[in-house]
């Protein structure tokens, strides 16, 4: 076992800052999952395949007149919208149908879904990885106590708690936003009271998808866009879910908390065995409190 | 209505069997198994296409020993299970004369077990583990690559040059990146017994995000750092180098780092003055072999070749000539030419070592720079390793034979 040379307070404030930028990500991408599977009941598997479509929507829109700023912010309003109305596409014209019918099928749908998108995204984007560069203003670094924090890392961190109040004053405020925590606790009496429950879940599935797309759209800049996005971020979104507790948004955030500060802080306190981190606090989590952490919809 | 359904049975059968297409004079079969799919294809469809470049001028040539030359591909998606399958369908099915891949080293080791029982030759693209040649060698695998070994003893050669005597190792958490800073580590210690190792950080293939990590190695201030990525973490750790200023903090190494298909992506936003082992440039050395070797693929494909290009072109080059020398189609024969042949390639001269059936690849270390009239970033002050030197010695072969 080999411990970091030097734990510093200024190198532990560091990785807590792209803890909470990575945490932003996984927030956007796990909150909708959350919010899909709280009020549909169902685990959007295609959720991770809709996060790889906004990050290569986000690629073609943001240099299709070549690398440039504005189409870069147009790019980031631009592919989430895209993302949304395919999965609005989907949802009216294959998956409705399906919502009489048993649990599993919906399940599998969203498979298949999956397994569809990441072979589309073959077939129109190739098999080649595209690297997107951030606007000008937002590459490089700061200098925080001597340490790198690069300049769209902070951009994240702004974005991260827009996002999150954007959410908040969605299901609290607004009337669709009240009509869905109705749903998600009895979608029944919903029914009852004369609310078209389909219409209900049309808008909260596309709601979770362009939070997907958006959660693509903005990891788009720093990382490789590529075929294997859709596996990575599946797996961390359905854990952050789980450990937040099922349909719960600020479970979900408070998931991804974990998740991205376990990440960061293991890396510096022990490098070899990183990776492992944000999984034993996932372990310990579930051992202690196996319905989740915050209370579920259901 | 029964009897009805059998004739048409029948008939529809015995049509697909007579629009089956003849054989003609029987082709010899080459089989590729490859990754076509993601990131790793940026490297392996260079091999493809230029080992089909030299295919086709062959058979416009009438073929080798009258018979024409033909290829078949199949994507391994990067699986070990699916490119074992295919690589099952090619050697049964098909009857392939040989057999050529891959860019994943586990799926390489595999395939060259199936080889050695069923006693098919099969010559080894980009896979950079040393056990293919090394621990694992036999007699019908020969690697066409360098690998971990030969690749961590040329970089060991060039880092023992500099100053730098603190070392950190970063790198992908699996077998290759560990073998390959194994590789690197333990050729420099021997070469400059006073290096210290701080530390070593792993992450997960496919990291999305490297910042926590190149913030951990800055604090532990280490005068240089070996990073040990595979083919699919290349690009994204030098663009997270450059994003957070890594380069200019401190200095590092990264095999492949020089190479045109990881510094092409970037463009001009790649990092400078990394160090980085590779095996060919389209632009070093400036001789006419390689000249004339950049303009035939250019003209046929529209891209610049990268070092996948020459895996093909020597595959081509000792597969051919070894039949051609032979004068027959005979397996054991065959494996006696390819032995200790040389061809001429756009690197030089190449060797194919007799005793473990690996190619003695030159290795060329140099140092990423901006240099007007590339749109990407190229190597300068190349410092060439010649084959001969980085490869392992016999002795340590047996040893890891257990000969």
């Amino acid at each position: 076992m080999e411990f970091a040379a030097n734990i510093t307070l200024s190198a532990l404030l560091q990785q807590v800052l792209v803890g909470l930028s990575r945490t932003t990500i996984l927030f956007i991408v796990a909150s909708g999952l959350s919010l899909i599977l709280g009020v549909l009941r169902i685990p959007n598997v295609a959720h991770g395949s809709l996060y790889m479509i906004g990050a290569f929507l986000t690629y073609t829109f943001a240099t299709l007149v070549g690398q440039s700023a504005l189409w870069f912010w147009l790019a980031l309003i631009v592919a989430p919208l895209g993302v949304a109305l395919l999965s609005f596409v989907f949802e009216r014209g294959l998956f409705c149908h399906l919502y009489e019918r048993e649990h599993m099928m919906l399940l599998l749908f969203t498979f298949a879904f999956s397994l569809v998108i990441g072979d589309m995204v073959k077939l129109i984007w190739g098999s080649d990885y595209r690297s997107l560069t951030a606007p000008l203003f937002l590459q490089g670094s700061f200098s925080i106590s001597g340490f790198p924090f690069p300049r769209y890392n902070l951009f994240l961190l702004i974005v991260g708690p827009l996002v999150a109040a954007g959410l908040w004053f969605l299901t609290n405020k607004t009337k669709i936003g009240k009509i869905a925590r109705a749903a998600a606790v009895d979608r029944e009496m919903v029914g009852a009271i004369g609310i078209n429950v389909s219409w209900i879940f049309a808008a909260v599935f596309v709601i979770g998808c362009y939070l997907a797309g958006l959660g693509g759209a903005l990891v788009a800049p720093t990382q490789n866009i590529t075929q294997g996005m859709d596996h990575a971020i599946i797996i961390e979104a359905f854990l952050i879910v789980i450990i937040g507790g099922l349909g719960n948004i600020w479970g979900a955030l408070l998931g991804a908390l974990i998740f991205g500060l376990t990440d960061s802080i293991g890396i510096l306190v022990l490098p070899q065995f990183a990776i492992v981190f944000p999984y034993m606090a996932v372990v310990i989590v579930l051992t202690f409190r196996p319905k989740g952490l915050l209370k579920s919809t259901w | 209505m029964k009897t009805f359904t059998w004739i048409c049975v029948t008939l529809a059968m015995a049509l697909v069997l007579i629009t089956a297409p003849a054989q003609a004079a029987k082709a010899i079969k080459i089989g590729i198994v490859d990754c076509y799919s993601g990131p790793p294809a940026a490297y392996t469809n260079d091999v493809r296409d230029a080992f089909k470049l030299e295919v086709d001028k062959i058979n416009a040539a009438g073929g080798i020993l009258g018979r024409k030359i033909e290829v078949l591909t199949r994507d391994s998606k990067f699986k070990v299970d699916l490119g074992l399958s295919a690589a099952k369908e090619l050697i049964y099915r098909e009857n392939v004369d040989i057999m050529m891949g891959t860019i994943n080293s586990a799926l390489a080791l595999a395939i060259s077990d199936m080889c050695k029982k069923e006693k098919v030759p099969f010559f080894v693209t980009f896979s950079k583990s040393a056990k293919i040649t090394g621990a694992k060698g036999h007699r019908y695998v020969f690697s066409i690559t360098e690998n971990t070994a030969l690749a961590g003893k040329a970089a060991a050669a060039g880092l023992a040059k500099k100053p730098y005597k603190k070392y950190w190792i970063a790198g992908d958490d699996y077998e290759y990146g560990h073998a390959i800073a194994d590789g690197v580590w333990d050729n420099l210690k021997k070469l400059r017994p006073d290096v210290e190792l701080l530390g070593q950080s792993w992450w997960k293939v496919g990291e999305p995000d490297f910042t926590p990590y190149i913030t951990a190695i800055l604090s532990a201030k280490p005068d240089a750092v070996i990073v040990a990525t595979g083919g699919r973490d290349c690009v994204p750790f030098l663009k997270a180098a450059k994003a957070t200023g890594f380069n200019e903090r401190v200095p590092f190494f990264m095999h492949t780092a020089t190479e045109l298909a990881t510094l092409k992506p970037l463009g001009l936003d790649a990092p400078e003055n990394v160090l980085g082992t590779s095996n060919y440039f389209f632009y070093y050395p400036e001789t006419d072999a390689n000249k004339s070797f950049v303009k035939k693929f250019e003209t046929a494909y529209s891209r610049k070749p990268a070092v996948g290009a020459v895996y093909g072109l020597l595959a081509a080059k000792f597969i051919f000539g070894a039949y051609k020398k032979a004068g027959k189609v005979d397996t054991e024969k065959f494996i006696d030419n390819v032995e200790g042949m040389s061809v001429d390639s756009p690197v030089g001269k190449v060797t194919m070592r007799a005793y473990d059936h690996q190619a003695m690849l030159p290795m060329f270390m140099g140092v990423t720079k901006k240099v007007a009239g590339y749109d990407f970033l190229i190597a300068t002050d190349i410092v060439t390793v010649p084959g001969k030197d980085v490869m392992p010695s016999i002795e340590e072969i047996k040893k890891a034979r257990k000969q």
